[in-house]
């Protein structure tokens, strides 16, 4: 369970204790309904394509997942061995839920999924998350995505 | 990257793992799951379940005003973990309680490994058959027993031009020897996990596998060199297993 109070240490204080930014602002955003929305995965499980380069360090890279990919494409290479990763090798939706976001186009609750998502590796310092989120804002864009589901690991 | 992402105009929303986390960060959206780390969709091969997580994610991007951070109502079944001796699953028959330090220790325990990974890569190469892929990305499980043996061995290692460092390797080597391992588990017709984090105590707790990994890091802990030791205090063995 990811519920602090109940992990057990010395994973609760570590956790407990990572920094967190606060920011000043409040940004908002809207947009059309969900039905018309175009809808991209940003993951930081540490994911990418099998032949890409890996995860080496807390550095703010990503790497680029375009639609096509399957679960036989994608692979994990994030530094962190405190998390599992049996349920990824299991079903890859647990962690990149890639399918059932088809499946949600496919039916109209959405609009249209991405040509590309992307993956980082999560814990870097939130100042080179920044530069990153710049280039990432720009390729968004350009993809028409107006619905970023940022997913964790 | 929510915040940073909406101050660019793009519409955010997100699956948050750790409440405490986003309770302090605020970004514009984020629904909680009391999910397991690693998981964040909830159950692995559950297409409805993880269909209402992620409608739950989306539907927030309708909210009026933010931020918003609302609580997925479900929880994954909770399993009782069974008591050690009641694992189901097979037990390397040496023990490896203590740390190993004699030569003819780590001579025994990499005979055991040896052994060990005999028997249950027959499962994996039936996995990779059957499934046709794998999350082994880098050792197969004849260059995982070459490398780790090496190291422990105190012999050269023979590096593909992929890995940018012995550190980097051995890192690598671990992660694909502990996925061996599942794909193993996974097709064994004799072994059953009961709860999700069945496979995580009998691999650390019962193989010879997970006896090597604290050995490398005990070794990779006590180097001179940077990558090694950071390697070794972080990122072989997790915390709550060292």
């Amino acid at each position: 369970m990811a519920r602090l109070d109940t992990m057990p240490e010395p994973m609760r204080s570590h956790l407990a204790e990572l920094p967190c930014p606060t920011f000043d602002t409040r940004p908002w955003v809207s947009g059309p309904p969900l039905s018309r929305r175009r809808v991209a995965i940003i993951s930081t499980a540490g994911v990418h394509r099998r032949g890409d380069r890996p995860f080496e360090g807390m550095t703010g890279d990503f790497r680029v997942i375009p639609h096509t990919c399957t679960a036989k494409d994608l692979v994990m290479t994030h530094i962190s061995t405190n998390f599992d990763r049996t349920g990824f090798q299991q079903d890859w939706n647990v962690v990149f839920p890639l399918d059932r976001i088809r499946e949600l186009a496919f039916d109209s609750t959405i609009g249209s999924v991405a040509n590309f998502h992307y993956s980082f590796m999560g814990a870097a310092d939130p100042a080179v998350m920044e530069t990153a989120a710049e280039k990432l804002a720009g390729l968004l864009t350009g993809d028409r995505v107006d619905a970023a589901l940022l997913v964790p690991v | 990257m929510a915040h940073y992402l909406e101050t660019r105009g793009i519409p955010t929303t997100q699956i948050s793992l750790i409440k405490e986390h986003t309770q302090k960060i605020q970004p514009p959206r984020a629904i909680w799951v009391s999910f397991a780390l690693g998981r964040p969709l909830g159950l692995p091969g559950n297409r409805g379940f993880q269909l209402q997580v992620i409608e739950a994610a989306l539907a927030l991007l309708e909210a009026p005003k933010g931020p918003v951070l609302a609580d997925f109502p479900h929880d994954v079944p909770e399993h009782t973990p069974p008591s050690e001796d009641s694992l189901d699953l097979p037990a390397c028959p040496i023990s490896f309680a203590g740390p190993v330090t004699h030569a003819t220790e780590m001579e025994k325990l990499l005979a055991a490994f040896r052994q060990e990974m005999a028997e249950f890569r027959s499962w994996y190469d039936i996995g990779l058959e059957k499934r046709g892929y794998s999350a082994v990305i880098y050792f197969s499980p004849d260059a995982v027993l070459q490398v780790l043996s090496d190291f422990l061995s105190g012999n050269p290692l023979t590096l593909e031009e992929n890995m940018s460092s012995p550190a980097s390797a051995l890192r690598f080597a671990a992660q694909d020897l502990k996925s061996i391992y599942f794909e193993s588990v996974m097709f064994r017709p004799d072994m059953v996990l009961t709860d999700d984090a069945a496979f995580t105590r009998w691999f650390w707790q019962k193989t010879a596998a997970g006896a090597i990994l604290r050995a490398v890091k005990e070794k990779c802990s006590a180097s001179d060199d940077k990558a090694l030791k950071m390697t070794g205090d972080m990122l072989l063995v997790p915390l709550d297993q060292a």
